[in-house]
C-alpha cells in the first residue's frame, strides 16, 4: 500500500511537471485576460470565436473589476485587463501597471431596472419613490461595485437616494443582484442591460437616462508585465472589429 | 417483603428472575456479565423488563403494563463505585435526596463519618467515599436497598469495617437487602441466602454450598 | 477614518450574542438527549448536525436561501404567519450564525455529557430527584466546563460568520453589516485602512475568547489536580 502511494508521488513529483513543460514549449500562445464579470458570457463568446481565428489559447480571469486590479497591483500574471470602469483603471494607470498608450474604451453598457416576470410595471426611475417600503430593491454595493456607484450617482441627481436607502439590499456584485431578482428574494434590482439580456426569469421594467450617471464605459490596456504585448494588443483591437461588435450587441452592449 | 418474576431479552440470553425476598441479607452471586447489574437496575427502576411482575410491601411496580418510576420507588441503591456528586459536599450529598436532618445525623453518628461532613468526595478516602453512599442511600428512607459490588475497591481491612457496618445497619434497618458480589468469602459472610447467578438464571442455594 | 460607523462592531456583538444563546439551549438539550442513547439513526442524525463544519459556507447559504428565502418553505411560512423576513435582514444573519456555529456547541456539549459517570444521574433518580431536578443540580454542573468551551467556540464563530450571512442577509447598512462583510466590503472598495482597523478588532475578541478559554480551563484543571 504504502509503495504503491511512494510510487504514485514519485510520478506526480516527475511526470507532472514534465507534462507542464511539453505543453508551454508548444507553439501555441497563451493569453491571460482578467475581465470583468459583467462580461462573463460576452468574453466566453468572444473568445471562442478569436480562438479559431488565431493561434492563441486564451484563459480567462473573471472578478469584479476591482478584484482584478489588486490580483494585478501584486503582481499576478496578465496579459491584458479588461475593467467595467475607468477608477481601476486610472489606479493601474497612476501605477504605472499598464501601457498607457493602449487604452481605450472598447465597449460601454447602460443601466435597467428589472424585476421578477410577474412583476408591475415601473414606469422610470422615479417612481420607486412610490413603492411601498416593505419592498426591498437590490443594487450593486455603491463603493466596490461599478453598476452600483453608477445607480447612486443616478439616484442622487433626482433626489431619491437618501429617500430609498433603506430599502436597498447591496450585493458583492452585479450577477448577485440578478439571483436576488431571480430567486424572488427581492421585487426589484438595478443592473446592466448586458445582465438583464442573460436571464429569462426577469424582465426589463424601465431603462435608466444614461444622462443621470457617468457614461459606463469599459477601458481595455495591455499590462506592462504581459510576455505577449503583442497578442494581446491583437485582442484588443479585434473588440473593435465589426464581427466583435455584433457579437456584444447581442448580449446588450453597445459600441 | 420482594417479590420478583420477569424475563428481560438481553444481548445473549434471557434474563429470567423468580424470587421472593425478606427483610433479609441476599447475595447475588455470579461471575460478571451474567445479569446481575440488570436485575437491580429493574427492580430499581433505572430499566424494565419486558414482561412480569416486580412487587414490594403488595405495591405493584412493575406489571408489563404500568410501572411505578424510578423517583417513587423509595428503592436505595448503591454503585460500584459510589457515584457520589463530585462537584458536593458530603453533607450535600447526604442531603440530596433527605429533609430528614434527625436521621442524617443518627446515619453520620453510627457509621462515624460527622468530620467528613464539608469535604468533597475527592478529598475522602474509599471506605470513606462507600459509608457516605451507604449513609446518603439510607438517608432516603428506602424501602430495599441494592448494592452493586460495593466492597470491590477497598482494601481487605477498610472491607472488614464496611461488612461490620452493614450487618450493623441491617440489623437495625429491616429490610431486604440484595448484594451483588463474586467474592465468595464475602457472600457467606454477610449473606442471609446466596443465590448463584449464570446466564441470566438463578440457581438454588443448594448449588453455592 | 474618522467618520468610521462603529454599527458593525455592535451588530456583529449583537447577532453572535442572540446567535450563541440560540444555540447554547439547542446544543444543550439536544446533546443530553441524544449523545447518551442509543436508537436507529443517531449516526445519521449526529452527521446532519455537523454537516455545517465542513460545508463550504456558500453551500450553506445557498441551502438557507433556499429554506428562507420569500419562496422557501419556512420562508413563506413565516412571512405568512409571523410576519417575519428572513432573507436580507438581520434575522438571517442571526440565523446564518446559528447554523454555522450549532455543529460546535453540539460537538462540546456531547463530549461533555458523555464526560462523567452516569451512574450519578442514576443515584440522583434513585435519591426521588425528578429529571428535571437531575439536568440542573447534577448533569448541567458536571458538563458545564465543556459546555462553556462549545460556548466560547460558538460565539468566535458566529462573530466570524461571511459566506452564508452574505447570501441570506445580503449588506445591508446598518442591519446586516457585520465586521467581516464590513471587512470584505472595504477591501472591495480599495478602504485598506478601513480594512485593517476591523481586521484588528475582530482578531483581537477571537483572540482573547480563546485565550480566556484556555486561561479558565488550565485554571480549572490545576485546582483540580490540587484538590484530588
Amino acid at each position: 500500500m504504502q509503495i504503491k502511494l511512494l510510487r504514485l508521488l514519485a510520478f506526480l513529483i516527475i511526470i507532472v511537471p514534465l507534462a507542464g513543460c511539453s505543453a508551454s514549449s508548444e507553439e501555441k500562445k497563451s493569453l491571460t485576460i482578467s475581465a470583468a464579470s459583467s462580461l462573463t458570457d460576452v468574453m466566453k463568446e468572444l473568445t471562442d470565436t478569436y480562438e479559431t481565428n488565431h493561434n492563441v489559447s486564451i484563459k480567462l480571469n473573471l472578478a469584479s473589476s476591482g478584484k482584478l486590479a489588486r490580483q494585478i497591483e501584486q503582481g499576478a500574471p496578465v496579459d491584458l485587463y479588461l475593467s467595467a470602469n475607468q477608477k481601476w483603471m486610472d489606479q493601474l494607470e497612476a501605477g504605472k501597471k499598464i501601457e498607457s498608450e493602449t487604452r481605450r474604451n472598447f465597449t460601454s453598457n447602460h443601466l435597467v431596472i428589472i424585476g421578477a416576470q410577474s412583476n408591475n410595471e415601473l414606469t422610470s426611475l422615479q417612481t420607486l419613490a412610490n413603492l411601498p417600503p416593505e419592498s426591498q430593491i437590490a443594487v450593486g454595493e455603491p463603493e466596490s461595485v461599478p453598476a452600483g456607484s453608477y445607480t447612486k450617482q443616478a439616484l442622487r441627481k433626482i433626489h431619491l437616494w437618501e429617500l430609498i436607502e433603506k430599502q436597498l439590499v447591496f450585493a458583492s456584485d452585479v450577477r448577485q443582484v440578478l439571483t436576488y431578482v431571480e430567486s424572488g428574494n427581492v421585487s426589484y434590482g438595478i443592473v446592466y442591460m448586458s445582465d438583464a439580456k442573460i436571464s429569462d426569469q426577469v424582465k426589463v421594467l424601465t431603462e435608466i437616462d444614461p444622462e443621470l450617471h457617468k457614461p459606463i464605459v469599459y477601458p481595455g490596456a495591455v499590462l506592462s508585465d504581459s510576455t505577449y504585448k503583442q497578442e494581446a494588443t491583437d485582442f484588443l483591437n479585434f473588440l473593435s472589429t465589426k464581427e466583435a461588435k455584433e457579437i456584444m450587441k447581442k448580449y446588450g452592449f453597445q459600441s | 417483603m420482594l417479590n420478583l418474576d420477569f424475563q428481560k431479552r438481553l444481548n445473549h440470553f434471557l434474563l429470567d428472575i423468580t424470587a421472593s425476598f425478606q427483610n433479609e441479607i441476599i447475595i447475588l452471586f455470579g461471575p460478571s456479565g451474567s445479569g446481575k447489574t440488570t436485575t437491580l437496575n429493574c427492580i430499581a427502576g433505572l430499566s424494565h423488563p419486558d414482561e412480569g411482575q416486580i412487587e414490594l410491601n403488595g405495591e405493584k411496580l412493575f406489571d408489563g403494563k404500568s410501572k411505578v418510576p424510578v423517583q417513587k420507588r423509595r428503592i436505595g441503591y448503591l454503585f460500584q463505585n459510589y457515584a457520589l456528586f463530585p462537584h458536593m459536599t458530603v453533607q450535600k450529598n447526604i442531603q440530596y435526596g433527605s429533609n430528614d436532618d434527625e436521621l442524617v445525623r443518627q446515619l453520620t453518628e453510627v457509621v462515624g463519618i460527622q468530620h467528613l461532613m464539608t469535604s468533597y468526595p475527592h478529598q475522602i478516602s474509599g471506605g470513606e467515599k462507600q459509608r457516605v453512599a451507604l449513609v446518603r442511600a439510607l438517608a432516603t428512607k428506602p424501602r430495599a436497598l441494592l448494592l452493586d459490588e460495593p466492597f470491590s475497591s477497598l482494601d481487605r481491612q477498610t472491607r472488614e469495617q464496611c461488612h461490620q457496618e452493614l450487618l450493623r445497619l441491617h440489623s437495625r434497618w429491616q429490610i431486604p437487602i440484595i448484594l451483588v458480589t463474586h467474592d465468595e468469602e464475602e457472600a457467606r459472610k454477610l449473606g442471609d441466602r446466596i443465590l448463584p447467578m449464570d446466564q441470566g438464571k438463578l440457581g438454588s442455594p443448594d448449588e453455592f454450598w | 477614518m474618522l467618520t468610521m460607523s462603529y454599527s458593525p462592531l455592535f451588530l456583529s456583538l449583537k447577532i453572535a450574542a442572540i446567535a450563541t444563546l440560540l444555540v447554547f439551549v439547542a446544543g444543550v438539550i439536544l446533546a443530553r438527549v441524544i449523545s447518551r442513547n442509543l436508537f436507529p439513526g443517531k449516526s445519521i442524525l449526529e452527521s446532519v448536525f455537523l454537516l455545517p463544519l465542513v460545508l463550504p459556507p456558500t453551500v450553506v447559504g445557498f441551502g438557507l436561501l433556499y429554506l428562507f428565502g420569500k419562496n422557501g418553505i419556512l420562508g413563506k411560512w413565516l412571512m405568512d404567519w409571523f410576519g417575519v423576513q428572513v432573507v436580507f435582514s438581520w434575522i438571517g444573519a442571526v440565523i446564518a450564525a446559528v447554523v454555522v456555529s450549532f455543529p460546535l456547541m453540539y460537538q462540546s456539549a456531547s463530549a461533555a455529557f458523555q464526560n462523567y459517570d452516569s451512574n450519578v444521574e442514576n443515584a440522583a433518580l434513585t435519591m426521588g430527584a425528578s429529571r428535571l431536578k437531575v439536568f440542573f443540580t447534577i448533569s448541567f454542573p458536571l458538563a458545564w466546563p465543556g459546555l462553556l468551551a462549545g460556548t466560547v467556540l460558538s460565539f468566535a464563530r458566529a462573530l466570524g460568520e461571511f459566506g452564508a450571512t452574505l447570501m441570506i442577509a445580503g449588506y445591508i447598512p446598518g442591519q446586516t453589516d457585520t465586521i467581516p462583510l464590513a471587512i470584505y466590503f472595504a477591501v472591495e472598495a480599495g478602504r485598506m485602512e478601513q480594512a485593517k482597523m476591523w481586521v484588528l478588532i475582530i482578531v483581537a475578541l477571537g483572540f482573547s475568547s480563546t485565550l480566556w478559554l484556555n486561561w479558565w480551563t488550565r485554571r480549572n484543571v490545576l485546582l483540580f489536580n490540587r484538590k484530588s
